[in-house]
């Protein structure tokens, strides 16, 4: 148990890579392709078992703050170590990434045929891949992780993809490489200046990057700051995806095969939100305050353009690509009002997109398998005919547009009330108005549109007559299908009536992050509020 | 003892154990050749004695990090140090994947065994003095014993047109590239009136003619430019490679390529070097860092983009060797900038290492463009590679590793060669350095494009015609699996290659003879 405890991000790295070892030896000496996906279903679900160990009560923090810490060096020429560890941000993180990944697994029971074997060995690395990055305090161990999970990605998409799949898969590849290319030089760059300033010798450690922050040794030239600010952002913006960075983001999902489509909306995405969180609030906490307006705009931009580019799609999953646009675009919001319920709505929300989105995708994915068509026309009137199916759908809407008792809800409200309460914009004087309740509208409208773009296809799928004939033979769906929705819709509701355990994890993080990124001279941000409440009184 | 009774007969100054593993491979070119003309068409035999050759200068190599030589050697014309130890390894390194990688051509073409095998310990050990001479005649000597070596391995499938033209092109611009070096050398000479690096260096405080020094500079730099496919000297590249036998041109893009890098860096950044307060040297400094930097701009932007529009595999893998010559030369400038002796060392283990990475990873891909390329190297263009994915899985996957590689993808070698070169550039702290290394890294990106292609084009293809699986001899799945492994190696655990490579070898206090 103690090995367990001081490798478990280890562990939960390595195993699925291990998997992915004897799944290529189970294929080069006995060749039964059927078995493979019980290996891989096996890999993942030890890994999820795995992954409650990190609930553990017993586990401390390090001095650093975060637990499961491990520090070993690995590059010594260059004084990169292999360093992971959790806090309260990253723990639902891995969480979820290792709840997705069997679900994913799954799904693909019968849709892949071909070339299974390396279909599952690519999902395992992918998993690594994803794990490594919610965990690594390595700037450049971070990278590696981060790079690393495209290779699979790729060619999950390139391979297992539909009719445009080449395209979708270069274009994501490119698109996430470019950003991820000029972090790398802002990461090399820190790397001196923490040579320069502390005259210790370069170093990639996050924590002892940030420890040095605190004591004033670093401190960055604003200018310098901000162009390291930017890179970082970037990187992360594009992965998100931030309005004009987005474009890849339906083509890789409309292309990728379900399971694909699954862990990118689920877990890849939540990459550059996370990114945004660690590295650029800790790292750069002024130059985050000074943009935040930039990133409210474009949020915002995001949660319109996606929501109204999504009402006109004629394609189920190109619409809920759409939709995932709008609903990353709540996430950046919340993480920029710099508010305890903001931050704490958007990390909230992260989880819920993962959710609900991953279930619309693998419903989405269920349509597929049967008619091999997406387009809203080709259906109509499908309650009649599959009535288990459209109710698990008619749920998974309503938790991805935030229906009350379900998790969306949480999320959203969470996120505008802390909005609402923000000081980002503050700085904003154009017309005197108070532009933190302007944002606050907009992204409200952002819920109606929502609303309108999900129910409209709901309506047009499933209600009225059987318009097509083909679709009078199609079966409901079967256990193994149902099996997989039902752990998403029990945690849909749980999530949506009891959101203190998961909030609660998160708190004492997300309000040291807070409290970071709001630091500033002349006191915190509240600190500044109280006190002209206190004058005006 | 031998040794100090040797010492006495010999002139002094004379120091043979510190150039053994460069006179090995020497021998074992003669050794090679003189068998060939008795017993002729033993391929096994000449390349096993050429593996061996090669095995034992390596190991020889390796015990000299402790082996207490002196710094300097030969009345200081053989230098001593971790450039010389480092980069032979990769010349010893990449000399012997070839002979494994050449086999399955030299059985297709029938070529003349014993004379490549020659010819290719030859111009190793060309390079092998090019990395250790500290003088510019001895550099001189080994660029020309590489070069007239390589330039009949590019020509040696006599029957084809296209690598007669090869050879031929080469040839022609080869020597015309040694030529301005040659003359750049003697105007060193002429202002400095030394052609040892050491007393050039002390020189620089007074030379007699400063501006014979930026004369000299610049035609060295066009002469070096040449061998390393820098832009504007590049436009051979293409040609040679596409036109030369495969395994010779992953020879030439791996090995006379870091030859070239092992002398420019010696002669410019250890024999040009920066002498504070000194106008002249300070203006050298300057303007041969700022030419190099801007070269390596366009060197790194031409390669990238020319080698997007290649349909051709090899000319593909041509364009895109000038583009990492591009990103060595981020290492390079770096160590010219270098403010501290250790910084220096381990800018120049950078580039070595760089180097090394760059070897493994390219001579890996080669390897495979050979065993698919069939007769006179027909079957190269990207259509040939349609759809082969997962009809050969263990080639495709392992030439997708090669190209992530080259792309630079963590956990291989390219990312980790890749990183160490950017880091002196950075940390010099300098706008034109910075900016280089942007364009560097925004090209990463641009070069996503055509190697992903060749994995789009293996797995997302389906093939059409015919697919035969090439049988792969024993040498070549041998060469396959060094570089694989390499690959991996190099990218998780390069701590210890990094950390000799950047180390200074123990120095025994010289006893300088004059």
């Amino acid at each position: 148990m103690d090995f367990l405890n001081q490798n478990l991000l280890t562990v939960l790295i390595l195993l699925p890579v291990v998997g992915a070892v004897l799944l290529l030896g189970h294929q080069m000496f006995w060749k039964q392709e059927g078995q493979l996906k019980w290996l891989t279903l096996g890999f993942t679900l030890l890994n999820f078992v795995v992954s409650l160990a990190l609930f553990s009560k017993s586990a401390v923090a390090g001095a650093s703050g975060f637990f499961f810490e491990q520090n070993v060096p690995w590059i010594t020429a260059i004084n990169t170590n292999y360093h992971v560890g959790i806090d309260g941000i990253s723990f639902w993180l891995v969480v979820l990434t290792t709840f997705i990944m069997p679900i994913a697994v799954l799904s693909t029971w019968h849709a892949v045929e071909k070339r299974a074997t390396a279909f599952y060995i690519f999902l395992l690395l992918l998993e690594s891949a994803m794990i490594g990055v919610f965990v690594s305090l390595d700037l450049l161990v971070f990278y590696l992780f981060f790079e690393a999970s495209l290779v699979p990605m790729f060619f999950l998409i390139g391979i297992w993809g539909g009719a445009n799949r080449i395209y979708a898969a270069v274009k994501f590849f490119i698109f996430t490489a470019m950003g991820s290319l000029l972090m790398l030089v802002a990461i090399i760059a820190l790397y001196y200046i923490y040579a320069d300033q502390t005259g210790l010798g370069g170093s990639f450690d996050l924590v002892a990057i940030l420890n040095a922050m605190n004591a004033g040794n670093v401190v960055l030239a604003p200018q310098t700051g901000m162009l390291l600010f930017l890179a970082f952002a970037i990187a992360f913006a594009i992965k998100v995806p931030l309005f004009p960075f987005h474009t890849w983001l339906p083509d890789a999902h409309t292309e990728a095969p379900t399971a694909g489509s699954v862990i990118l909306a689920a877990i890849l995405l939540k990459m550059g939100t996370y990114g945004l969180m660690r590295f650029n609030f800790a790292l750069f906490p002024d130059q985050s305050r000074e943009t935040a307006w930039i990133f409210i705009t474009l949020a915002i931009i995001g949660i319109i353009y996606g929501a109204l580019v999504a009402m006109v799609q004629p394609d189920v999953k190109r619409l809920v690509a759409y939709s995932s646009v709008a609903h990353m675009g709540f996430v950046i919001l919340g993480m920029f009002s710099f508010t305890g319920m903001g931050m704490q709505g958007a990390l909230y929300q992260m989880l819920n997109h993962g959710i609900s989105t991953g279930a619309l995708f693998l419903l989405v994915g269920f349509i597929y398998e049967r008619r091999h068509t997406r387009e809203i026309t080709e259906f109509g009137g499908l309650a009649n005919i599959m009535p288990i199916y459209a109710t698990i759908f008619v749920i998974t809407t309503m938790s991805s547009i935030g229906l009350p008792f379900l998790n969306g809800f949480v999320g959203e409200f969470l996120i505008m009330v802390g909005m609402f309460q923000s000081h980002a914009l503050d700085t904003v004087r154009l017309l005197g108005w108070n532009w933190n309740y302007v944002a606050t509208m907009l992204a409200g409208t952002g819920v109606i549109f929502a609303a309108v773009y999900m129910l409209w296809m709901v309506q047009r799928v499933f209600f009225g007559k059987v318009t097509n004939e083909k679709n009078r033979t199609l079966l409901d769906l079967s256990w193994r299908e149902i099996g997989l929705m039902v752990p998403l819709l029990a945690l849909m509701v749980y999530m949506g009536v009891f959101p203190k355990p998961f909030l609660a994890r998160s708190e004492a993080s997300i309000k040291a992050l807070q409290e970071r990124v709001t630091h500033q001279a002349g006191g915190t941000i509240e600190q500044a509020d109280a006190k002209t409440e206190l004058e005006n009184r | 003892m031998n040794t100090i009774f040797f010492a006495q007969l010999l002139p002094p100054g004379v120091n043979v154990p510190i150039i053994l593993p460069e006179l090995i491979v020497a021998l074992t070119g003669v050794v090679i050749m003189v068998y060939d003309s008795f017993f002729p068409k033993k391929r096994a035999v000449t390349g096993a004695v050429a593996l061996l050759g090669l095995a034992a200068a390596g190991v020889l190599l390796a015990t000299m990090w402790g082996g207490a030589h002196p710094a300097s050697a030969w009345g200081g014309m053989i230098a001593h140090d971790n450039l010389r130890i480092s980069f032979s390894f990769v010349f010893l390194f990449v000399s012997a994947m070839t002979v494994l990688i050449s086999t399955v051509w030299i059985e297709r073409e029938d070529v003349p065994a014993g004379e490549y095998h020659a010819l290719l310990m030859f111009a190793t050990f060309g390079m092998m003095l090019m990395s250790a001479g500290n003088d510019l005649v001895v550099i001189f000597l080994g660029l020309e014993t590489l070069s007239i070596a390589t330039y009949v391995m590019a020509g040696l499938r006599k029957s084809d047109l296209k690598s007669n033209e090869s050879s031929m092109k080469y040839f022609i611009l080869g020597s015309f590239a040694s030529a301005f070096l040659l003359y750049g050398m003697a105007l060193i000479y002429g202002a400095t009136g030394e052609t040892g690096l050491t007393q050039i260096a002390e020189k620089l405080v007074s030379p007699n003619f400063p501006a014979l020094l930026l004369v000299g500079a610049a035609m060295m730099i066009v002469g070096f430019g040449f061998k390393i496919a820098m832009a504007p000297f590049h436009v051979w590249t293409p040609d040679v490679y596409e036109g030369a036998p495969t395994p010779v041109t992953g020879f030439m893009a791996a090995g006379p390529k870091a030859a070239a890098f092992a002398s420019f860096l010696r002669i410019f950044v250890l024999g040009l070097p920066l002498i504070a307060g000194v106008q002249s040297s300070v203006y050298l400094h300057q303007t041969w860092i700022t030419a190099v930097t801007v070269m390596a701009i366009l060197t790194i932007i031409i390669g990238n983009v020319a080698a997007i529009m290649q349909d051709n595999v090899k000319r593909m893998l041509a364009y895109s060797s000038i583009a990492h010559a591009g990103y060595a030369l981020v290492g390079f400038v770096g160590a010219g900038m270098a403010k501290t002796t250790q910084a220096r060392d381990e800018a120049i283990a950078a580039v070595a290492f760089y180097l090394l990475t760059y070897a493994v990873t390219n001579l890996g891909a080669f390897a495979i463009v050979t065993l698919l390329a069939q007769k006179n190297d027909r079957r190269a263009e990207f259509e040939d590679y349609n759809g082969i994915g997962f009809k050969s899985p263990v080639l495709a996957f392992s030439l997708s590793l090669f190209m992530l590689s080259l792309l630079g993808l963590p956990l291989t070698a390219g990312f980790m060669g890749k990183v160490l070169v950017f880091r002196p550039a950075l940390e010099a702290g300098n706008t034109l350095l910075t900016v280089l290394v942007v364009v560097a890294v925004v090209n990463t990106a641009i070069s996503a494009y055509y190697y992903l292609r060749l994995i789009v084009v293996m797995f997302f293809r389906e093939r059409t015609t015919e697919w035969a699986e090439p049988k792969m001899p024993a040498s070549m799945a041998a060469a396959l699996l060094i570089t694989v492994l390499g690959v991996l190696y190099f990218g998780i655990f390069s701590d210890r290659v990094i950390q000799q490579f950047s180390q200074q070898p123990s120095v025994a206090i010289a006893a300088v003879e004059k």
